[in-house]
């Protein structure tokens, strides 16, 4: 027998395909999955969220809070913006929280709604409100967001979502990075409609409280002013833009005939800061 | 959502790249393999000639270590969740495998023929505590058979 060399004319080994139209068909394949898990997923939380009961709304919180509000307590303060609230909650809101107010030193305009009840309340917003209505607003609009049960929702969602690709593609994976990013840019949208419901919330109760809803555009009008975007966090990134939700409000004003009075001033343990 | 702009700026870059390189190797490997087309790289163990007529026996071996571009890893990303022929892998191992040989090729010399020649693959570069591939190498060793002339 003759070895006789040749060069093979196809090779075996490889297979001629279009890599990106591969890389297309997954893509689309997997994120079509993503968006029927978000889907359904969300099916569930709004089954699941009636049946969690207080308590272990509570229990939950306890992870999250220890964290979140250790440093920087004013309780003087903390003192102030919990009556503030619960005197709300009890005369115009029917909301089943124990409020916990946690104020922290910190340059942003913000509150956060957190599960068990717990507001936290940067000094940036107490430092930046001039009126005990404007305030109001902010903590009634968060107050709504708890009565929509928001706080619960987001988080479950967002919780299993990303429980459930880091333990498919690892925590750290391409993928795994690839499908947070993917599923920021939707919970933002959806938390956007929680924000104007909360805000219309808000000006009912801020309405019922004081018996006008002056005040209640302060908080809004005050953003475009500012020049960092960066310390408006919540408020500015993931609410609606301000003009729209400026105008809403005062399209509810109107349709519902709110009047618009006097604004009355910030109680004085709030306006005093101990830290200044 | 820079993230993401960065994300998909690697894989615009991993793709152009990757197929420019693996292109240009391609060519590489085809003309050598034409030029080294008469030493036969065989995997027999005995040979015909006489031993008076063979002069040494030598070891020759050839390795090549390719790396996977950052498209291709995302694509045997996509392929690990759904199973399947990860061909994004395959010209990866056939040019590393090749490469190799024709290494060994080269250092057989005026060898006449390359006998019981194995070829054995590694993965290599990978990162602690991540999971894939990194590069591969593959390594091509045989028997080099010179002949009296």
């Amino acid at each position: 027998m003759k070895y006789t060399p040749r060069q093979s004319e196809s090779n075996v080994n490889v297979t001629p395909t279009s890599p990106l139209r591969e890389f297309f068909v997954l893509t689309a394949a997997l994120l079509g999955i993503m968006v029927g898990i978000y889907f359904l997923l969300g099916l569930t939380v709004d089954l699941v969220l009636p049946h969690i009961s207080m308590g272990l709304e509570n229990k939950m919180a306890t992870l999250f809070v220890g964290s979140l509000t250790g440093k920087g307590a004013d309780s003087e303060r903390e003192q102030a913006v919990k009556s503030l609230i619960t005197t709300m909650r009890d005369r115009c809101a029917r909301v089943p929280y124990e409020f916990k107010i946690h104020v922290r030193t910190a340059a942003p305009v913000n509150a956060m709604a957190m599960p068990g009840g717990h507001i936290i309340v940067f000094t940036g917003l107490l430092d930046k409100v001039t009126s005990e209505n404007e305030l109001a607003f902010v903590l009634a609009h968060e107050m709504g967001h708890y009565a929509h049960r928001d706080h619960l929702r987001a988080l479950g969602r967002g919780l299993i979502f990303m429980a459930i690709s880091a333990s498919l593609f690892g925590p750290d994976s391409s993928v795994s990075r690839m499908l947070a990013h993917a599923l920021n840019i939707t919970e933002l949208s959806f938390s956007r409609m929680q924000e104007t419901q909360a805000d219309e919330f808000a000006l009912e109760t801020v309405n019922c409280f004081y018996g006008h809803a002056g005040g209640a555009t302060d908080f809004f009008k005050k953003i475009p002013k500012a020049q960092d975007p960066g310390t408006f966090g919540h408020y500015f990134a993931s609410h609606p833009e301000n003009r729209r939700r400026i105008s809403r409000l005062e399209d509810i004003i109107r349709s519902k005939g709110f009047k618009l009075a006097e604004r009355k001033p910030l109680p004085e343990g709030i306006r005093r800061s101990t830290h200044q | 959502m820079y993230d993401l702009l960065f994300f998909l700026a690697l894989i615009v870059l991993g793709y152009g790249s990757g197929t420019i390189v693996e292109k240009r190797h391609y060519r590489s490997i085809q003309r050598r393999e034409k030029a080294y087309l008469p030493l036969p790289a065989v995997t027999i163990r005995t040979v015909q000639y006489p031993e008076e007529d063979i002069k040494s026996a030598e070891l020759v071996y050839g390795s090549a270590v390719i790396s996977i571009d950052y498209f291709k890893r995302i694509l045997a990303g996509l392929r690990n969740i759904f199973g399947g022929t990860v061909k994004s892998y395959e010209s990866l191992i056939d040019r590393a495998r090749r490469e190799a040989l024709l290494r060994m090729k080269e250092m057989a010399g005026d060898a006449a023929v390359i006998v019981n020649v194995r070829i054995e693959t590694a993965a290599i570069g990978r990162r602690a505590h991540k999971r894939g591939v990194g590069c591969l190498e593959a390594i091509a060793y045989g028997t080099a058979l010179t002949l009296k002339e």
